[in-house]
């Protein structure tokens, strides 16, 4: 296929876990007969990214975002199934498949702790084998980018999260890779800073076409970055597709915001639909999407009404949704 | 190439970032050599030779041997098991770079700065006790006491690299490598020569890899040795260095397999 660049078909990954009963004698009877239990990290995955693509992977914690991650970028080897990145198979990890990957972890560094972060630029300017003009280049746009060029002299234990955040993507994107996997690169972060990072992950989408596939626990991320997202939970797939069908998809419902002039009882709000929140004046009703032009119609007759909004259901509620649907 | 400066550059200038560290490791490490030293002093008192062994001789192995000890046991290889197992073993395998030349190369740096510090070190107390130190005077033995402390130092660095991958399997990574340590202090020959021992357990010393850390390169350079046996140990110690970096290999990719790569 044209544009491919990540082929993932049928991906299990099943991890053998080691039970053992607290305690010592749980530990002594571990030592003697052990007892494992099989994870079903990821369990038959399968998925398409073509060059370019910004691709927002999400699922609460332990779904199996970070499993297919690492068998993407080859840490991991596969209990079954088929992974392709750039025509390589990450496990075999050839060095010319290592030179157009990054992978960024939010909560791992690579930086060496003890130095400045530019010490670990120039070592991996050697491991990648960057011409020197070329990394001046991508060093100054990075830089400028992220705005880090007073910190750049200064050891990376002295630097604040945000900064270190920051001076680990550069170390990740110096050798300006295809494909770029990031695995909550914001987490931790302030708001600010999480913003800042989002703005230079779009920045470096566009500016280099690379092909990102970004996991994140915030749903701002992926709304604000991502027009495709795959949410996946219990290691298998529940979505695949653009971040507004999913709305549609899912959503069966709307929500009506109103705003009330004088109070009224819950008990006659609840007759309209589910009463989600009441907190005089506003209260937030969710009725079912075909019926919402009927129920804000009877609110109006009913109620004295300051103002009124029919909306869409958060994303993150919708998720939610999907999410307990799945189990 | 240049990529191993680098790795050895940075390695030195993390040691410099803790130089009371480093500097009280090595007071630590001639304390020790002082103990060893007047001990062998104390024993030699009014005798002339023990065990075959000349006062100078004995106290050129000691001197020697701190030396030499520096340089084979000097690494940094002991974190690898936490690296494996804190999963920051990722940050190495998505960098095309070599984990076994990338670990060489931070314990040549390691060895390097340790053991320019060990040889002034050394000057510095041959020269206030002015003990009677022997001098090769054969080039040959000198130039294949070289030899075999490379030798030693690489079959260390296989062998730590193998207890470092029990952390593929084990989240209790420091008792296989405290338990080595405790044999590897007696039989590498730190302490004493080897062959003071009675002759079955020298036998069984010289059957282990330990043997070449230390005792042997020592004893090629004090010319105590034939020609044959020398070339025999040289053969044997390679014959280990091959066989533990085989099996490091082997155990290393079996250990990808069942990486995790999990850990905060």
């Amino acid at each position: 296929m044209e544009g491919m660049v990540i082929s993932v078909s049928h991906l299990s990954k099943y991890y053998k876990v080691h039970k053992k009963e607290p305690g010592f004698l749980g530990s002594m009877r571990s030592l003697v007969h052990r007892q494992y239990e099989t994870v079903k990290a990821v369990d038959d995955v399968s998925f398409v990214i073509d060059e370019g693509e910004l691709v927002g992977f999400i699922g609460p914690n332990g779904a199996g975002k970070t499993t297919t991650l690492k068998c993407l970028s080859g840490l991991l080897y596969p209990t079954a199934g088929r992974v392709s990145v750039l025509d390589f198979t990450p496990f075999d990890r050839k060095t010319a498949f290592l030179k157009q990957i990054a992978l960024v972890m939010g909560q791992k560094n690579q930086l060496w702790w003890d130095l400045p972060a530019m010490e670990t630029f120039l070592l991996n300017k050697e491991i990648y084998e960057i011409p020197d003009d070329v990394y001046k280049k991508a060093l100054s746009e990075l830089v400028d980018l992220l705005e880090v060029e007073q910190i750049l002299k200064v050891q990376v234990r002295k630097l604040s999260l945000g900064e270190r955040m920051k001076m680990e993507l550069i170390a990740a994107l110096i050798h300006a890779p295809k494909v770029l996997f990031l695995d909550e690169p914001t987490i931790g972060l302030d708001v600010v800073m999480q913003k800042k990072m989002r703005d230079f992950i779009r920045a470096y989408n566009e500016l280099h076409r690379s092909t990102i596939l970004l996991t994140s626990h915030y749903m701002e991320d992926v709304r604000q970055l991502a027009k495709r997202v795959i949410i996946i939970d219990h290691g298998e797939i529940l979505y695949d597709g653009k971040l507004d069908q999913l709305v549609k998809k899912f959503a069966k419902y709307k929500v009506l915001s109103v705003i009330l002039e004088t109070y009224v009882p819950p008990d006659k709000l609840k007759e309209i639909g589910e009463l989600t929140d009441y907190d005089f004046p506003r209260a937030v009703i969710r009725v079912p999407r075909s019926a919402s032009n009927v129920a804000a119609a009877q609110i109006l007759q009913k109620f004295p009404v300051d103002d009124l909004n029919i909306e869409e259901p958060d994303i993150e509620d919708i998720i939610r949704d999907v999410f307990s649907q799945g189990k | 190439m240049k990529t191993y400066f680098q790795i050895i550059k940075n390695t030195w200038a993390e040691m410099m970032m803790y130089r009371l560290n480093f500097v009280l490791w090595r007071v630590r490490w001639v304390v020790q050599r002082l103990v060893v030293y007047f001990l062998w002093w104390a024993i030699f008192a009014n005798r002339q030779e023990i065990f075959g062994y000349s006062q100078s001789m004995i106290l050129t192995y000691v001197l020697l041997g701190s030396i030499v000890g520096t340089f084979v046991l000097g690494t940094t290889t002991m974190d690898i098991g936490g690296v494996i197992n804190q999963g920051n073993l990722s940050n190495f395998l998505i960098r095309p770079v070599d984990f076994f030349r990338y670990y060489l190369a931070r314990d040549i740096g390691d060895k390097l700065l340790n053991v320019v510090f060990a040889v002034v070190e050394i000057a510095i107390l041959v020269l206030l006790l002015r003990p009677p130190v022997f001098v090769e005077s054969n080039i040959w033995y000198i130039l294949l006491s070289v030899v075999a402390v490379g030798i030693g130092a690489l079959l260390y660095f296989f062998f730590s690299l193998l207890l470092g991958f029990f952390g593929f399997w084990s989240s209790d990574v420091w008792s296989p490598r405290f338990l080595s340590m405790v044999i590897m202090e007696f039989f590498a020959g730190g302490l004493f020569p080897l062959d003071i021992l009675p002759k079955p357990l020298f036998a069984f010393a010289r059957s282990l890899p330990f043997f070449y850390f230390i005792y042997f390169p020592i004893k090629v350079y004090l010319g105590q040795l034939s020609v044959i046996s020398v070339v025999q140990g040289l053969a044997t110690g390679l014959v280990w260095v091959g066989g533990l970096w085989y099996i490091a290999v082997l155990v290393w990719k079996k250990g990808l397999r069942v990486y995790t790569a999990e850990g905060k």
